[in-house]
């Protein structure tokens, strides 16, 4: 179904084959197979596949899919847990969602996470076939409510006067209310894709706050424990991270915490030498940093 | 010789020739006196080129010609007395001066166009053409044209970084990778005594110098990227810290961020560049950072769009749009599009076209080309695909972006406020343009290293970028955005040097990314750029 092509500069690139006809016929094909004979929503699925990107038209942005068994899978995630990547093999933890189809594709509710290492096979992009087609991205649409506001009414007298448009559209968040007594324990939890410790953006931020409730809370202690683990993929194969990566983790968390402003004395940091075993349903969920604050 | 202009408040502007200088010299006087007072008259000197130690007076404003009009420099506390000042003064021992690679002329920058005439004027003995770094080598012959000719065809300074590298110029660190010399057409790096295996081993890579203008949207932390005012964007890792203050900082000020500030970079500069035997003092340092916070640049008029900063025009261009504008801030919405509304110059002829004079028409007509340009840059989305520390920060590889939705993003200046370092393809194989001019090297990761995400762990590049200062193999090429404002003034482009002009800038993103800009819109591109 897929042949590899050269783009100009003679890179290779992949296509279906015959062109966009041969892509629609194929991927309709291959998603009502995938809709006739589809696992029950719930049902988990865990496993390593070469990621798909479809162009969704000209003002809109790229989704991702995968192809196991049969299947046509989307790759979705939590923001800023990392997109998937051509050039690289994705490993897809998740359960079938009961959710429309997206991305042309079955629905999933998990993590996706982008493998460190270079696939070049993995390289194929689906034109737009006019039908799936995607939503716009960008800052301007994902603000909070009143960021929203406020930019629609200088919108609004923009179109009256365009000198305006150079003033910032995009204001800073209203600075949240400190966190006031009772003071309990509180624990983030912050998952990670596999084999990374990169946590995403608005765990950060949550770790911010937690940073914050620390200080107020005058906290006693702030307890950090990174943990790796295995996924067991549903062919039964398991993937292990790497010896370092709950270390890494629960380090990176505390020289953060750290320079955000809690006393290093505070700080208490652990981590599990081993991995977590998986069963092949959210095995995820253990690749995590827990973060309480004790006050 | 250069064309020199002079323009009294009020929009009334002459072109002028070197015969006139008895005129010159009347308006020189005069405007000495209104800038010394800070009065709003501007005025180009009788002699575009800001030699070290000239003691003259930097006006408030001044416009200075360059290749599709004028470029404006706004100092916003008024007038700068240049005697004595040490952004002005030789404080090394080649001669040079900050200003000899910041030349107001070219918006705070230096391009090549001014490095030539120097050149010529000075018989290859300016103090620009130094040794250390502005030619190909120190070892070679210095009379020899051909040893300054990086400098001389690219605008292109030697940068010569410790290997390994240390970190914030402390202890060495042991990097990720190793380096080897694979092709070394300035003998530099191969050198006995300024090369790789030297006594004192350092790597000699090849750059533009930044413009020294508009600092305050490189300098405050970002607005708008959650939570990236104390954290990178790409790993989520903490930002630097200035040393002085604990403060965090922005990375933003230099392509490889080795200098963390403004008084960090001075220091550098002055030790390596300038030569300077003894280090600053902390008067002249803050006179140095004082004098560069102050400074804007912009396109102030174009040959054919006329006044860019006049009432009516788009509210982004021009140098007070910068001094009053809000730093730090993401322009990627509708509303901002980066550089603010062109919307003015896209309503076509008021006029039936038997009553519109040529000049009426090149003018509409360029106008209505950069609001074309404008849409472009803004609108215009395309795959961007295998940049490295780009894709892989979280976006996704390919990214469908616009150049401004993507990695232009920032109100105003057009760098990425993330902030970006990113391999665009400037620095590495495959993607650079062909540069036999460069020396080329092997970079071979550690098994155990992560690799550079679409590159490997063998990469060939002319450039290793902020792998040089962080020894990390996923750094490999990566170099800070820049900003996008004075363009015109200061050919040639990207890190480099690999864009003479700005055609070659846009037809370098049109290949790399395969967009597929038609004739009109890479005109378009560059009438809009132009006037930036």
């Amino acid at each position: 179904m897929i042949n590899p092509v050269r783009d100009r500069r003679g890179v290779k690139r992949r296509r279906l084959a015959g062109g966009f006809a041969g892509c629609v016929a194929g991927c309709v094909a291959a998603f009502a197979a995938t809709v006739a004979g589809q696992p029950p929503v719930g049902a988990p699925v865990s496993f390593l596949a070469c990621p798909i990107a479809r162009d969704t038209g000209p003002d809109t942005d790229v989704c991702f899919l995968a192809e196991h068994e049969g299947r046509l899978y989307a790759l979705g995630n939590p923001p800023d847990f990392g997109a998937p990547q051509l050039k690289h093999r994705v490993l897809v933890e998740g359960r079938i969602a009961d959710a429309a189809a997206a991305c042309g594709a079955l629905p999933l509710v998990g993590r996706v996470s982008v493998m460190a290492e270079i696939d070049q096979a993995c390289d194929v992009i689906l034109p737009f076939d006019g039908v799936i087609k995607g939503a716009a991205g960008g800052v301007f649409n994902s603000g909070s409510a009143e960021q929203r506001a406020a930019a629609q009414e200088l919108a609004r007298r923009v179109a009256l006067d365009p000198r305006l448009s150079v003033e910032p559209a995009i204001l800073d968040p209203a600075p949240a209310p400190l966190p006031t007594p009772p003071f309990e324990p509180r624990t983030l939890v912050i998952w990670y894709p596999f084999d990374s410790d990169r946590g995403p953006g608005p765990d950060m931020v949550k770790l911010r706050e937690l940073a914050i409730y620390a200080r107020e809370a005058k906290a006693r202690g702030v307890e950090i424990s990174g943990y790796r683990a295995v996924s067991r993929l549903s062919d039964g194969t398991q993937l292990v991270e790497r010896a370092f990566m709950a270390e890494a983790r629960a380090r990176k968390i505390a020289a953060i915490l750290e320079g955000i402003g809690v006393g290093p004395r505070l700080l208490k940091v652990r981590w599990e030498r081993d991995a977590i075993g998986g069963t092949g349903d959210e095995d995820w969920k253990n690749r995590k940093v827990e973060v309480t604050v004790r006050p | 010789m250069r064309t020199r202009w002079y323009a009294v408040s009020g929009g009334v502007s002459q072109r002028c020739g070197r015969g006139l200088s008895f005129t010159i010299g009347m308006m020189m006087a005069l405007s000495l006196g209104n800038a010394a007072a800070g009065a709003d008259v501007t005025y180009a000197g009788d002699d575009a080129w800001w030699k070290p130690g000239d003691e003259r007076i930097m006006p408030g404003r001044a416009e200075y010609a360059d290749a599709t009009g004028r470029i404006a420099v706004v100092n916003a506390d008024g007038a700068v007395p240049t005697k004595g000042h040490a952004f002005f003064a030789r404080v090394g021992a080649n001669g040079r001066a900050c200003v000899t690679c910041h030349q107001p002329a070219d918006g705070m920058g230096l391009s090549v166009d001014t490095i030539r005439r120097r050149w010529a004027e000075s018989g290859g003995k300016d103090p620009l053409f130094a040794a250390i770094d502005g030619s190909n080598c120190p070892s070679l012959p210095q009379a020899d044209r051909a040893s300054h000719s990086l400098i001389l065809e690219r605008g292109l300074i030697r940068v010569y970084l410790p290997w390994p590298p240390r970190a914030n110029g402390g202890a060495g660190m042991q990097p990720e990778f190793t380096i080897e010399v694979v092709r070394d057409p300035t003998g530099c790096n191969t050198d006995p005594i300024y090369g790789l295996h030297s006594e004192a081993p350092s790597i000699s890579v090849y750059r533009r110098p930044r413009p020294v203008a508009n600092m305050k949207y490189l300098l405050e932390l970002p607005h708008g990227v959650p939570p990236s005012e104390f954290l990178f964007y790409n790993d989520k890792s903490l930002l630097p810290r200035n040393p002085q203050t604990g403060a965090f900082v922005s990375l933003q000020l230099m392509s490889d961020g080795r200098d963390l500030t403004l008084e960090l970079q001075a220091r550098d500069a002055a030790a390596s560049h300038l030569q300077a035997h003894a280090a600053l003092t902390a008067a002249q340092v803050a006179q140095i950072e004082a004098f560069e916070k102050q400074v804007y640049a912009a396109q102030a008029f174009d040959a054919a769009a006329k006044d860019l900063d006049s009432e009516g025009a788009p509210p982004g261009l021009g140098p007070e749009a910068l001094q009053h504008g809000a730093p730090a801030r993401l322009g990627n919405n509708p509303i901002n599009r980066i550089f603010g509304s062109f919307s003015m110059w896209q309503t076509g002829s008021e006029l039936p076209p038997a009553e519109e004079s040529a000049e009426r028409r090149t003018q509409r007509e360029l106008r209505e080309s950069v609001a074309r340009g404008a849409d472009i840059f803004y609108l215009r989305r395309f795959l961007i695909s295998d940049v490295g520390k780009y894709n892989d920060k979280g976006l996704g590889n390919p990214f469908k972006r616009s150049c401004g939705s993507g990695c232009h993003n920032t109100l105003l200046m057009g760098m990425d406020l993330a902030p970006g370092f990113m391999d665009l393809g400037l620095n590495n194989l495959p993607w650079a343009n062909s540069r036999p001019d460069l020396p080329v090297f092997k970079v071979t990761c550690d098994a155990a290293a992560a690799p550079q995400s679409y590159l490997g762990r063998v990469i060939y590049t002319h450039d290793p970028g902020r792998a040089l200062i962080t020894g990390k193999c996923a750094d490999v090429g990566a170099s800070m955005t820049q900003q996008s404002r004075g363009l015109a003034a200061r050919a040639p482009y990207f890190m480099n040097g690999s864009a003479a002009n700005l055609r070659e800038l846009v037809d370098f993103y049109d290949r790399r990314f395969n967009i597929g800009y038609t004739e009109t819109e890479k005109h378009d591109l560059v009438n809009f750029l132009s006037v930036l």
